[in-house]
């Protein structure tokens, strides 16, 4: 009963602004949008395309995914140098097991192996601070897959996700619109909706979306118009 | 720095002859809910390992836990009894006393030997809370205990225990 | 578990008015600290059915790990004749800061007999229950601190029961528990009033699953849950405990009874 945690934890709300969910990220992390649909038979995964340092965008054609085999495609967000710095390690780690192995790890076996490294490196010196998405092919159970990773290696598998601000306009959106067993074009419509409606209501412009496919047949890049205006009300 | 807990309840009680344990599904970031499917509850043979608290640690826990029930498993060639389990959570948990895990778990169980139900729960160090009746944790902590307070009693039958009461 | 200590009472040190009372600036120089609340803990609970309310509070009085006095009413008749409120027809609730729910049920009281001195008849229950919104919200800023639950019987003779936050919100419910251990009572009572996660035995599984319907209980359950509830909350509280007072209030009048609880 000596433990100072659980009295600490049950006090009021907003007690914990300097550890809150990141809260001390620098301005610009929550704006970075990830989003993840699953379909009947696969994951569209989709990332904003700029690359923002304070008030300034670096790039318009930033690609936040890597593809760690050829059935698991990551998408980050996060502390500037943390998140490619340890999207690579991961890269790395997954095809050397691949190689070593003469097989691929199954999305389900990646996701815990990115949420262990993740895991471990929270309680080091110092920890990454990369919000996650990993967008996945189960070749032998024969779905597609999508998992939900935040900065505290929070783990959950989910039929669909978003990070950051992108969150509470999107979720609610797929809330609505999605089924377990939409076909490839009602994916990408309900995308299309979120992406509208991200760019009428978020304040900044994220200049549009990379859109990454994966099926049974691996990983591909989606051409995705964004050049069309959003009426805003 | 405390971080703040993911939000999630657990409860774990005993009847006649019987154990259960319960727990919400719910993963979320205060009023946000990321997802409706994440369980809190872990099977290690005739053990079960109900966690709450930080999502990350409930999943470092919960896996840490595997690794050392099935070592266990491999070496002692049995099933760990509920009891052993008890003893192992806490020394585990313990060994981060000045770094804690942030969980609060509850161990329901039958001890396979002596054929008798068993619960208890644990605070984020280790301290075993042996109960005979009820153990609840979690961000619903106060409710379940007002609820179990009020409708426990000694030796409910299985369907009771499951909430499906008339 | 360590959680149960997270309910309230020694946040910093004992409730004092005075809340560590002369304390040394960081300069050096003497400040007062005035705090004009201290919490008292407590639990109160009420409950309406067809033709009758019922009222319950706890008659612990703390103030951090200390008892005040093991017998302080958090209940109280408002209206009726002289200062027994002889006739009263409405009971009003008050717990949290034990000065304010004096002070307020004062008010009330007073506004309740003068509405009969100068009307001629006496004062409605959903009358009173807004009068006493506006009572509460009068002093918005510097806010009575109490959550007030008022029980009575309605023009239809029906219970009626309204609880209240500090600053005057109110809303009309079947039943309510307030105070330290209202978030202990209140989920039992979703279950044992209004059968809240209950279903038909038997209607099947899943999306069959019948819901039992709630519908106004006779007065004996009533009672008896009420008794369940504050015993069960004397086990799990520090704050609460001493003794149960109750006022069932019917169209006859308000009968008051005493029960003891545990004293540790």
């Amino acid at each position: 009963m000596s433990s100072e945690w659980p009295d600490t934890l049950a006090a009021a709300p907003g007690q914990y602004a300097a550890c809150g969910r990141g809260e001390e990220h620098g301005l610009g992390v929550h704006w970075e949008v990830l989003l993840g649909i699953t379909g009947k038979d696969f994951t569209i995964i989709a990332a904003s395309k700029a690359a923002m340092r304070g008030a300034t965008v670096l790039k318009a054609s930033d690609d936040k995914t890597r593809a760690l085999n050829s059935h698991s495609l990551m998408a980050f967000s996060g502390e500037a140098g943390d998140t490619v710095q340890f999207a690579e390690f991961i890269q790395a780690n997954i095809q050397l097991y691949s190689m070593r192995n003469s097989m691929e790890l199954s999305p389900s076996a990646t996701a815990n192996f990115v949420r262990g490294e993740l895991a471990s490196a929270l309680r080091s010196r110092r920890p990454y601070t990369v919000n996650l998405l990993l967008g996945g092919y189960d070749e032998i159970a024969d779905k597609p897959t999508l998992y939900w990773i935040d900065y505290l290696a929070s783990l959950a598998p989910v039929p669909y996700a978003a990070h950051g601000y992108a969150q509470y306009y999107c979720l609610s959106l797929l809330d609505k619109h999605h089924h377990p067993d939409i076909d490839f074009a009602q994916g990408m419509k309900i995308l299309r909706m979120c992406s509208e409606e991200l760019k009428r209501r978020l304040p900044i412009d994220f200049k549009g979306l990379m859109v990454k496919i994966i099926t049974k047949d691996g990983i591909r890049e989606e051409e995705y118009a964004d050049d069309q205006n959003v009426a805003v009300p | 720095m405390i971080p703040p807990p993911d939000g999630g309840a657990c409860v774990a009680m005993v009847g006649k002859d019987c154990v259960a344990i319960a727990c919400d599904l719910r993963l979320g970031m205060q009023a946000l809910t990321v997802s409706n499917n994440f369980p809190k509850i872990f099977s290690y043979g005739d053990v079960h390992l109900g966690l709450t608290g930080l999502a990350t640690d409930v999943s470092t826990v919960s896996d840490l836990f595997r690794y050392k029930v099935n070592m266990y498993r491999l070496r002692e060639e049995r099933n760990i009894s509920p009891q052993t389990m008890a003893n192992l959570v806490s020394s585990s948990l313990y060994e981060r006393r000045f770094g804690p895990y942030f969980v609060s778990p509850v161990i329901a169980g039958i001890n396979q030997t002596s054929g008798k139900p068993f619960i208890c729960g644990f605070d984020s160090i280790g301290c075993i809370d042996f109960a005979k009746d009820f153990i609840v944790s979690g961000t619903a902590s106060d409710q379940l205990f007002g609820t179990c307070e009020g409708l426990w009693e000694p030796d409910l039958v299985s369907c009771a225990c499951s909430g499906d009461m008339g | 578990m360590a959680a149960l200590f997270s309910g309230a009472p020694p946040q910093g040190g004992p409730g004092y008015s005075f809340k560590q009372t002369p304390t040394m600036a960081p300069s050096g120089e003497r400040q007062h600290g005035f705090y004009p609340y201290t919490d008292n803990g407590g639990s109160t609970l009420g409950i309406s059915g067809a033709d009758f309310t019922i009222m319950a509070g706890d008659t612990r009085s703390t103030s951090g790990y200390n008892i005040n006095t093991r017998y302080a009413p958090k209940l109280f008749k408002i209206g009726g004749e002289g200062p027994d409120n002889k006739g009263a027809r409405i009971v009003l609730s008050v717990v949290g800061f034990a000065a304010d729910g004096d002070a307020l049920k004062e008010r009330l009281d007073t506004i309740v007999k003068m509405y009969k001195y100068q009307h001629g008849k006496p004062m409605s229950v959903s009358a009173c229950a807004q009068r006493l919104s506006h009572v509460l919200y009068n002093k918005r800023f510097f806010p009575y601190y109490v959550h007030a639950i008022l029980g009575g019987i309605d023009e239809d003779g029906k219970g009626a029961l309204y609880s209240y936050d500090p600053v005057g919100s109110y809303e009309r419910e079947q039943c309510r528990a307030a105070g330290a251990a209202a978030s202990l009572i209140m989920p039992f009572l979703d279950n044992q009033v209004n059968f809240k996660n209950q279903y038909e035995p038997g209607s099947g599984t899943g999306h069959d699953l019948q819901a039992k319907v709630a519908q106004p209980l006779p007065r004996d359950t009533v009672e008896s849950i009420v008794r369940d509830a504050f015993t069960s909350a004397v086990e799990r509280h520090i704050e609460v405990g001493d003794g149960l007072q109750m006022m069932i209030i019917t169209p006859n009048g308000v009968e008051e009874t005493f029960t003891p609880l545990k004293r540790d």
